[in-house]
């Protein structure tokens, strides 16, 4: 069934929750239906934890040894490396399951994908609270993002960050530069902070307590947001979860959404969403 | 494929040589026969290749004190009497000592078939009339009509072995035997030494469930499931599929493998 070798299956790898490598395996296999549409031809980071989540992990940009010949890589130099790095490209179940089986909890992708790595084709808005405010002003400010988003005729994509926060995705075509998506996420944010004081636009140091940040930045040329249905290195194995607009509202709980919840769970709310190719037309203004 | 039919038969086919000739003797009567083997052993035989170009290996023989390669011509014979200590045998000398094959099947007396132990039997070989059919014929309706078997030897290319004469399927068939020196004694064990008499009870019971379980032995019913399994991967392999080792599922991936076919089915549908 699988061309994977499972190796240490029975290992904890989330001790507080106990979770085991097949369980981590399983979880990748049942979202497989509906992460492999949106992975496809996306260069991957991956966040390794082969000890589990209570001890140190690593982040793996580079083909981890004895990558076999049958998983896709994609050559590219890196800055932040300072050499070529071949990623990973998820294209397949054997793929997805054999990273799940180097216990790569955390997938992270890129925003676009490799034949035409430096066009985008999602915008991110990474919306996150400084406490004291918390999931209830995220929600509050994703819905005045929804609904700016919607005056500008753009249809957006919710899900959990798997932490504290919630992501924002809207598909586009690809065909802007990624100084011109950054930019387009940056005016939209700045526009909602000058209506609520609530919203943080700029990186500041330290973060404004009580505001929630609309992060812009990794709309960037090799940057990453972790996969919709990865697990996040959580203690609850908490997982990034697509939600239907209707589910975001007072009460929503993202530390909810764990490996044991989201297993029963068949909704895709993002379903056809990469199809859904939009231009970036209005001005924010 | 006739080789792929030929795989198919539930018994194993004569080939087309016999791998000797010559006569079963009885007193002064002579009759003529071929010997075709019989018995086969089935098991797969694989030659050893090499990983990397996929030529097959041959043995040498590799001197142990300087691991140079001897030829066949430097070899003696040797007989270990102790540990690392050989007698040594040129070829000439084994050769003198050796039986003459005189190819003849000699019949000493005839017995009882069934009263010979089958932990005797080794090897079967089928016996054809050579020229003469009536001789044969005669010899094997009257084996048929005795019950009985030859009991007698035949000299087999070095080797002297005592034989069976006997009538199997409308054929005479030679069964050689091992000799008396090559079955050991089971009762000399010393676990079987001061064996318990069963109690009655015990042994009605044992003897009801036996009694129960009483049927016709019939071969057929038992199946070699590797070698099955070994000819399912060959004919695979020749269509040009790639193997893909499976190993036993175990337990703590049983789940796992029920929601890969799951997805599996689902991704065949998108």
């Amino acid at each position: 069934m699988t061309k994977v070798e499972f190796t240490n299956l029975d290992k904890v790898l989330y001790p507080v929750a106990n979770v085991t490598k097949a369980q981590v395996i399983q979880h990748y296999v049942r979202m497989a239906p509906r992460m492999l549409g949106i992975l496809k031809n996306r260069p991957m980071v991956l966040t390794r934890f082969p000890d589990g989540v209570d001890k140190e992990g690593f982040y793996e940009k580079d083909m981890p040894l004895g990558t076999p010949s049958w998983v896709k890589t994609f050559r590219k130099h890196s800055e932040s490396a300072g050499r070529e790095i071949n990623y990973i490209v998820c294209n397949n179940l054997d793929t997805l399951v054999w990273l799940a089986n180097l216990a790569a909890l955390e997938l992270h992708m890129t925003l676009s994908k490799t034949d035409r790595f430096e066009k985008p084709d999602i915008l991110v808005f990474d919306v996150d609270p400084e406490p004291p405010a918390g999931i209830d002003e995220v929600v509050k400010v994703a819905l005045m993002l929804k609904e700016k988003l919607d005056g500008l005729d753009l249809k957006s994509y919710v899900k959990t960050s798997g932490k504290k926060g919630l992501h924002i995705l809207v598909p586009i075509v690809s065909e802007y530069a990624f100084n011109q998506t950054r930019e387009y996420v940056h005016q939209i944010g700045r526009h909602l902070a000058s209506e609520s004081g609530l919203v943080a636009s700029e990186v500041s140091n330290p973060k404004k307590p009580g505001t929630v940040y609309i992060d812009y930045r990794q709309n960037s040329h090799g940057r990453t947001m972790v996969c919709p249905y990865s697990l996040r290195a959580t203690p609850q194995a908490t997982v990034s979860m697509p939600l239907d607009w209707t589910e975001v509202k007072k009460g929503l709980k993202p530390e909810a959404y764990t490996l044991s919840t989201v297993a029963k769970s068949e909704s895709n709310p993002w379903k056809g969403m990469l199809e859904n190719k939009q231009k970036l037309e209005k001005s924010v203004d | 494929m006739e080789e792929e039919e030929s795989m198919e038969e539930t018994n194993a086919r004569i080939p087309k040589r016999p791998f000797w000739s010559g006569a079963v003797t009885i007193g002064l009567v002579n009759v003529p026969v071929k010997l075709y083997s019989m018995t086969f052993d089935k098991a797969f035989s694989f030659r050893f290749l090499h990983k990397q170009d996929g030529q097959p290996l041959k043995y040498q023989k590799v001197c142990v004190k300087d691991n140079a390669v001897v030829p066949w011509e430097d070899t003696v014979r040797g007989y270990e009497v102790s540990k690392n200590r050989f007698i040594v045998f040129q070829k000439e000398e084994l050769d003198a000592a050796r039986p003459q094959s005189s190819q003849k099947i000699r019949i000493d007396k005839f017995v009882d078939y069934l009263s010979i132990d089958p932990i005797y039997f080794e090897r079967s070989y089928a016996l054809a009339p050579d020229k003469s059919n009536e001789a044969y014929s005669l010899l094997l309706t009257s084996l048929q009509k005795t019950h009985k078997a030859g009991a007698g030897r035949i000299t087999l290319r070095t080797k002297e072995y005592p034989i069976l004469l006997h009538a199997y399927k409308g054929a005479m068939v030679l069964t050689t035997l091992r000799y008396a020196y090559e079955i050991s004694d089971p009762s000399n064990l010393e676990e079987l030494k001061g064996l318990k008499e069963p109690e009655k009870k015990e042994l009605d019971l044992a003897v009801k469930i036996i009694n129960d379980l009483s049927g016709e032995f019939d071969i057929n019913e038992y199946e070699d499931t590797y070698e099955e399994r070994i000819r399912k991967l060959i004919a695979k392999k020749l269509k040009g599929e790639t193997i893909v080792a499976e190993k036993p599922v175990k337990e703590e991936a049983k789940e796992l493998m029920a929601a890969l076919q799951e997805t599996l089915n689902q991704l065949k549908k998108q």
